[in-house]
């Protein structure tokens, strides 16, 4: 028998943290399972699953990523490392943190250019795929429901073959010996083949053409949801069919136009891929240098600080793009 | 109910102008058509409607009211025929340069713009307005449907009957020559509608806008309408005012869809000029209908006698050879205002007979189910058509 004074301390302990402190203490981790079974609603074992997804699978890993870039480069190029934290002998506890790779990335020029390389090309192809994928969304939402399935399964069409390969293929067509160039050579339009390998304007088609349906799809299904009858009202009120289209529904398919550009944009920022088969070689974009980085100079603490900075760099958007997702959840409430 | 005196004051200072046959239309449609595909929704449709007027278009749903409507407002061209406002031609003319302004029946508030921008947005269309103007002009507009509080509010926080407001002022501020109303009243609930009906009325007496009114509710339209105008299966089949449509039902689909209505098919037997007696075989009894009507001798006709018009009597009456039935009550619906009688005539069919509650009357006073009684009419009340 427990003394009546412990059990009501612990009764107040439980009060104050709750569901925690029963899990921990009053069931010992064998009866973890037992406890969340019984206890937890439905609802809420579903939005556990994936959490517990992202603990185990990306926050832990990201914290490892995260002490590696503070840690001092080896010239053996691989962990161990040595710790952040280390109780010294005298009981203290002892913090390293070097902030050196960090210095060294925003003094580096190779690194701010790369950076601003990315961002310009993530940006510039944004804008690309937002003047061709709103007219096509646009169209796609207003045609006859029998053929806008069709119409949608051809913007999804192309997901079916690799990435790669049709990354590939880009090459075949734009080589100086490329179908491009040599049909137009052929046409006699060019006497020579004009050089469209390994410029920007390669790694533009690249990104576009890939991450288009990501701007189309958002953009459909925001603008297939809009009333018709506020462009009747809009015009019945005096608004020419252009007028009415930027009083109405260019502001209503704002949530779509956000959603669909920070679907481009950040994995544009982090592209690896279509850089390294079409792009530039004398410009870099971030992720084929902190390939390089981890692959060749193994330089891992270097690399952890670029691929640090890279998150926090694309969380302003990614939390943006959060935000207006909620919002139109909101407008689709009411 | 103040309004309602002050309307009947105004019907007898101004003439009424569908009398005169001179008078000019200030909307004429004439002989107009649509037709989708082989489905046709609006068929040779001519009508004359007059300034000041609100003219209300009845008729259940697919009878063609809205698309006549559409083709008012410029949303769908006519197949044949031709819109006329205040003279104009109004073929090919697009809905944003109609001096016409709807009220839809959704309301369409643009849901990202505040009432205050919701209205001034007709206004910012016009070109040579100044920013001033519009925002005096929606101030006014906001006073007219004492919505002033609610200026800065988005739709969605509004309820149905701001919103409802909202859309009034939005289609009036303009100004328009003709206003159009879609089911204006039709997503209220029945207080509010009752309540919304006469401030319709009397901003439409502020404004002197002609109102053309598109319902299914015949309520709506009895109490809204200088006149109505019954549809059909796209035609019209007849245009009267309130109390005509009612109590002058020119054919059996207008009897029938406006209020409720006994009808019983028989033959003339007497038809004299100022008086008909028709052998009614449904009835089992003789109709006598103290005016004259005009059909052919031994043409198949139909008396509709309305439900209120219809005495219930627990005694046979003095005289029960014309307009006495004999039956057996089946069914009482009490409504509060009426009760509603089913009674089982001996011919076999059932009759329906409204009484209001004029008393309160205990159970043994009051009639009750299974009780043998005699239903009569008075001979003006019986009306009878041919088709």
């Amino acid at each position: 028998m427990k003394p009546a004074g412990a059990m009501a301390n612990s009764r107040v302990a439980e009060g104050r943290l709750g569901p925690l402190w029963t899990l921990l203490f009053r069931y010992g981790p064998p009866r973890w399972t037992e406890y969340v079974l019984k206890n937890w609603s439905g609802q809420r074992l579903v939005i556990a699953v994936p959490y517990l997804w992202l603990l185990i699978f990306f926050l832990i890993p990201f914290l490892i990523v995260l002490k590696i870039s503070f840690a001092e480069f080896s010239p053996l190029g691989r962990p161990p490392y040595e710790p952040v934290f280390q109780w010294l002998e005298q009981g203290a506890l002892q913090i390293k943190l070097l902030i050196g790779s960090y210095v060294y990335l925003f003094n580096e020029p190779l690194y701010v250019s790369s950076w601003l390389y990315s961002i310009q090309v993530a940006a510039f192809s944004t804008l690309l795929c937002l003047l061709l994928g709103y007219p096509m969304a646009y169209a796609i939402a207003r045609s006859p429901p029998t053929i806008r399935n069709v119409f949608l399964m051809l913007v999804i069409l192309p997901f079916w073959t690799s990435f790669l390969l049709r990354v590939y293929a880009w090459i075949g067509l734009l080589k100086n010996d490329g179908v491009i160039n040599n049909v137009l050579m052929a046409l006699g339009i060019i006497n020579e083949p004009l050089t469209m390998m390994n410029t920007s304007f390669a790694v533009y088609i690249g990104i576009v053409y890939s991450y288009l349906p990501f701007m189309i799809l958002p953009l459909y299904s925001n603008l297939e949801k809009h009333d018709l009858t506020l462009l009747e009202a809009a015009s019945d009120l005096g608004a020419s069919p252009v007028r009415a289209f930027t009083r109405i529904t260019l502001p209503l398919s704002f949530p779509g136009i956000v959603a669909g550009s920070l679907l481009v944009f950040i994995p544009a920022v982090g592209e690896y891929v279509i850089p390294s088969l079409l792009g530039r070689t004398d410009q870099l974009m971030i992720a084929k240098l902190l390939s390089d980085e981890f692959f060749l100079n193994r330089d891992w603490p270097k690399a952890s600080a670029v691929a640090i900075v890279m998150l926090l760099l694309l969380v302003v958007p990614i939390m943006l793009f959060q935000h207006f997702q909620n919002k139109e959840l909101q407008a689709a409430k009411r | 109910m103040q309004t309602a005196e002050r309307r009947a004051d105004n019907k007898n200072l101004k003439p009424e102008p569908w009398r005169d046959p001179n008078a000019e239309g200030y909307v004429r449609i004439e002989n107009i058509t649509k037709k989708f595909g082989d489905f046709t929704a609006v068929n040779n449709v001519s009508l004359k409607i007059y300034k000041g007027e609100i003219f209300c278009l009845l008729g259940g749903s697919g009878c063609g009211k809205s698309t006549l409507l559409r083709m008012m407002a410029g949303f769908e061209s006519p197949t044949s025929g031709s819109i006329f406002l205040d003279g104009q031609d109004m073929a090919g003319v697009p809905p944003y340069e109609r001096p016409v302004n709807m009220m839809f029946q959704s309301y369409a508030l643009f849901p990202h713009m505040t009432v205050e921008k919701n209205v001034a947005f007709g206004l910012e269309q016009e070109k040579g307005l100044a920013k001033s103007e519009i925002a005096s002009r929606v101030a006014d507009m906001l006073e007219v449907v004492k919505l002033t509080q609610f200026a800065v509010r988005k739709p969605h926080q509004l309820s149905g009957g701001q919103r409802q407001r909202v859309a009034l002022a939005r289609s009036l501020v303009k100004r328009p020559k003709l206003l159009l109303l879609d089911e204006p009243l039709g997503a209220l609930d029945k207080k509010l509608r009752e309540a919304t009906q006469f401030e319709l009325i009397s901003i439409q007496e502020q404004l002197g806008v002609t109102f053309i009114v598109v319902t299914h509710d015949q309520e709506e339209a009895m109490t809204l309408a200088t006149r109505i105008g019954v549809m059909n299966r796209g035609e019209i089949v007849q245009i009267g005012t309130p109390t005509e449509i009612y109590e002058f039902p020119q054919n059996k689909f207008v009897a029938d869809f406006i209020g409720s209505v006994n009808m019983f098919e028989g033959s003339m037997i007497e038809d004299l000029p100022d008086r008909v007696r028709i052998k009614s075989d449904e009835l089992g009894a003789t109709i006598y209908v103290d005016h004259g009507i005009s059909a052919a001798p031994g043409a198949v006709v139909y008396a509709a006698i309305r439900p209120e018009k219809i005495n219930i009597l627990r005694a046979p009456p003095a005289d029960v050879s014309e307009n006495c039935v004999k039956g057996v009550v089946q069914e009482i619906a009490y409504m509060g205002d009426v009760s509603i009688y089913l009674v089982k005539i001996d011919s076999g069919k059932i009759v329906r007979v409204t009484l209001p509650n004029v008393e309160r009357l205990s159970d043994d006073e009051r009639i009750l189910w299974d009780e043998t009684v005699w239903l009569s009419w008075h001979a003006s009340s019986p009306v009878v058509v041919t088709q």
